[in-house]
């Protein structure tokens, strides 16, 4: 392999700079509007992944602006202007080859020691939550059995179940399928975890936030996959204590 | 240039003759790699119409176009289409074409197992679409049709039978193809043809053939076990009796995640010849470009669970670490191509437009995919539309482009005349804009929350607007498609010859006549460097 000719590192700060001056300010508008992101999330689980996704994001930006930039900057500058000579036949510079395999190894590695902090944080479970929920997925809809307490909800493709639950408490879920793969998903939680037939797959969700959300199952599951929704009713912890009392 | 033994065992050659009979029994390479396309294509242009059908019930929220069942075949057979029986076998069609030429050989290594592999891919793609004139219809449980959704007890009937026997079928056709090609590149390589100078191409297929040896077993595994579940009784993925559910899933994955990089590293490959050559420069780095796409291999055999980060039934963190990981040769790449462009003189004819539409969507797929390797992000995005922008930035954006730089840019070769430029210009400044309004939105939907093979939605704030866009982007996008197809049929009717090496080619296969001859070269000039068709123009330059 031969090395590239000296005037490589002049033509690499000249991008560089282009790059700063033109293409950043156009990457923060485009993405600066909130509303085409994820929801902020309504569990302290969802609010680190929110966290993490940002960073994620940001940092793909970053890196797509800066490619975008060199690979514009070589069409716009290196198109064939009738130039009769041919230009300089060099094949490789090995400094500048290792220092862009070092530097996006150096990247990933960030990332994925932020990544494992967040998925250690998500994936933990309370020994003692205050209220565990069993959730049973089935052809085309779910059960809802509270674990201690009898009280159980079951849906239809027609009439989505309605799980209700405490917001600033520990709830532990517990999701099962009797027939096909399912997915237990609720966007503003920004999780989901297959339901899977001989399988009890348990997470603990925190919620921050009083409201009702959409639920959905996320695991195509055949005809009627489409119609598989539930609603998630997030209640202070006195008035769902109340509830669990009621009928 | 050949092995004596296989030229002793092989009958002797007849005159090339454009009859139709010939085309039936031929076992020459470039004409096996051109029935390969020209099927693979056919099989691109139907799942395309059945994409614009799944476009169409999803343009508004509550539309019946077609009913909940046809929609599951629509979507099964386009994604098991694209995959199994366009861009994975167009590749190996344009390996078959390019490999012998480009390593100096006169045909394959197995001239008759080739003929073989393309009729049992062909023969397998037609048992996967005869599922449609069954009762219950075409298989309707995705492409990766999951146990046991895919068993007969939950409602799939002889559809989904032959679909399993036709994906068999070209399974066994990629093996063989797989084993073809490496015994090709590594044995039948012309004197002065040494493993470093191979073209980038030709080595992008050894390691795809060397995925292929490793994922294609495990599929064909995992579909056979799908068919005793559901013929003959068996219990494998049926939790009820103790089968395991999760086994399906690391057995498909298995094949799944390499059969991704089988469907991107001879595109790499494609666009490592064609940017160096509208370059006017070597290719940069050429021994990185090797490098990494054997580490791109190496790693890809080890990622096949990051599709199962949600199930919580496998060790997250190695597969994350892993999947952040392939990122790295993947985005030596990228580099590159810049650094071959780099200093350059560039031209714009249609394979080097479709080269940087290549280049400008895979590096979005590619992005999104490091996003997609954090567990706890995918616990959102995971069978969201997210992942459906993601998949096709990286094959349609990606592979796709890449394809049609390969069309324009070896058609003069394989055919001896030109397509049409104006035609083919037109063709890329519909799909690019076409492309990107059509996938670009779904990674708002996935973000928003939208799952993944719903056949409605509902209409809630922005739903609409998105789909809508979408679905006006993808008539763009199969517009230029079908401008390619025209200037296919009017480049024809009118043929303007393309000479021997109308690019100013690198490789080999620029040496010869355009088409070549059925055994390939008359001669070969002196191979010194992984540009013999360079320095050979370079030598009559300077001859006196």
């Amino acid at each position: 392999m031969q090395f590239a000719n000296s005037g490589e590192p002049a033509v690499v700060r000249c991008s560089l700079r282009s790059f700063f001056l033109r293409c950043v300010p156009c990457g923060l508008a485009l993405s600066g509007c909130g509303s085409y992101g994820p929801p902020a999330g309504s569990t302290r689980q969802a609010q680190a992944i929110h966290g993490l996704w940002g960073v994620l994001l940001w940092t793909g930006i970053a890196v797509g602006i800066i490619v975008y930039a060199l690979i514009l900057w070589s069409v716009l500058r290196y198109r064939n202007r009738s130039d009769a000579t041919p230009p300089p036949q060099f094949t490789g510079n090995p400094p500048l080859e290792i220092t862009w395999t070092v530097i996006p190894l150096l990247i990933v590695g960030v990332l994925f020691f932020l990544t494992y902090r967040v998925e250690r944080y998500v994936q933990d479970v309370s020994p003692h939550p205050a209220v565990t929920v069993n959730v049973t997925a089935f052809r085309w809809s779910w059960r809802f059995l509270y674990q201690g307490s009898g009280k159980a909800i079951a849906g239809t493709p027609d009439q989505p179940p309605q799980l209700v639950l405490p917001v600033g408490q520990t709830v532990r879920v517990i999701v099962t399928s009797q027939d096909v793969v399912h997915s237990f998903y609720v966007p503003e939680f920004l999780f989901k975890r297959d339901a899977i037939p001989g399988v009890k797959n348990a997470f603990d969700l925190d919620i921050a936030k009083p409201g009702v959300y959409r639920g959905e199952c996320a695991e195509f599951c055949g005809l009627s996959h489409a119609r598989m929704l539930f609603t998630v009713k997030a209640v202070p912890a006195a008035a769902f204590a109340s509830w669990m009392q009621s009928r | 240039m050949n092995g004596t033994v296989a030229e002793a065992v092989r009958p002797p050659r007849k005159a090339q003759s454009a009859d139709f009979v010939a085309w039936l029994v031929t076992t020459d390479h470039k004409r096996i790699g051109v029935l390969y396309m020209c099927t693979s294509f056919a099989f691109f242009l139907i799942a395309g119409i059945l994409a614009l059908a799944i476009r169409a019930q999803l343009a508004a929220p509550g539309l019946s176009v077609v009913g909940p069942h046809a929609f599951n075949e629509l979507f099964t057979l386009h994604g098991t289409a694209m995959i199994f029986l366009f861009v994975a076998p167009f590749g190996l069609g344009l390996a078959n074409y390019l490999v012998p030429l480009q390593v100096g050989a006169a045909d394959m290594a197995f001239p008759r197992v080739n003929a073989l592999s393309y009729w049992l891919f062909v023969a397998g793609g037609l048992t996967v679409f005869s599922g449609a004139a069954t009762n219950g219809g075409a298989a309707d449980a995705g492409w990766f049709a999951y146990a046991p959704l895919s068993d007969i007890r939950n409602g799939s009937g002889a559809g989904m039978d032959l679909w399993i026997v036709g994906l068999l079928m070209v399974s066994a056709a990629s093996i063989m193809t797989g084993i073809n090609l490496l015994a090709t590149s590594l044995l039948y390589r012309a004197p002065g043809m040494t493993m470093w100078r191979l073209p980038v191409f030709t080595w992008e297929m050894i390691v795809t053939s060397i995925l292929i040896l490793m994922a294609f077993p495990p599929l064909a595994t995992a579909l056979a076990m799908v068919f005793v579940d559901r013929r003959l009784g068996g219990h494998f993925f049926d939790a009820a009796h103790g089968g395991n559910p999760i086994l399906y899933q690391h057995l498909f994955w298995f094949f799944g995640h390499p059969e991704v990089y089988i469907m991107i590293l001879p595109f790499f490959g494609v666009v490592s010849e064609t940017i160096p050559v509208f370059s006017r420069k070597p290719v940069f780095g050429y021994v990185g470009l090797v490098l990494s796409a054997l580490a791109i291999g190496g790693l890809s055999v080890g990622v096949w669970a990051h599709h199962m980060f949600a199930t919580g039934a496998v060790t997250n963190s190695f597969f994350s670490a892993v999947s952040f990981l392939i990122a790295v040769p993947t985005g030596v790449k990228f580099f590159n191509w810049i650094g071959t462009m780099w200093r350059g003189q560039l031209t714009f004819p249609t394979p080097m437009l479709f080269s940087i539409g290549f280049l400008l969507n895979f590096l979005i797929g590619g992005i999104t995919g490091v996003i997609m390797a954090s567990p706890p992000v995918d616990f959102h995005i995971e069978d969201t539309y997210f992942i459906v922008a993601h998949l096709h930035y990286v094959l349609m954006g990606g592979s796709v482009f890449a394809i049609f730089a390969a069309i324009y840019f070896w058609f003069p070769k394989v055919f001896g005349f030109r397509l049409g430029e104006t035609l083919g210009k037109w063709s890329f400044w519909m799909m690019l804009p076409g492309f990107n309004l059509t996938f670009f939105p779904m990674h708002v939907l996935g973000l928003w929350g939208m799952p993944r093979r719903v056949v409605t939605y509902p209409a809630l704030a922005g739903w609409a607007h998105l789909n809508l866009l979408a679905t006006a982007g993808s008539v763009l996008l199969a517009l230029g498609v079908l401008l390619t197809v025209v200037n296919v049929w009017l480049s024809s009717r009118r043929p303007t010859p393309a000479g021997d090496d109308p690019w100013g080619g690198y490789s080999l296969e620029w040496v010869t006549t355009s088409p070549p001859p059925e055994h390939n070269y008359e001669w070969i000039p002196a191979i010194r460097s992984e540009r013999p068709a360079y320095d050979m123009r370079q030598t009559a330059a300077k001859a006196p």
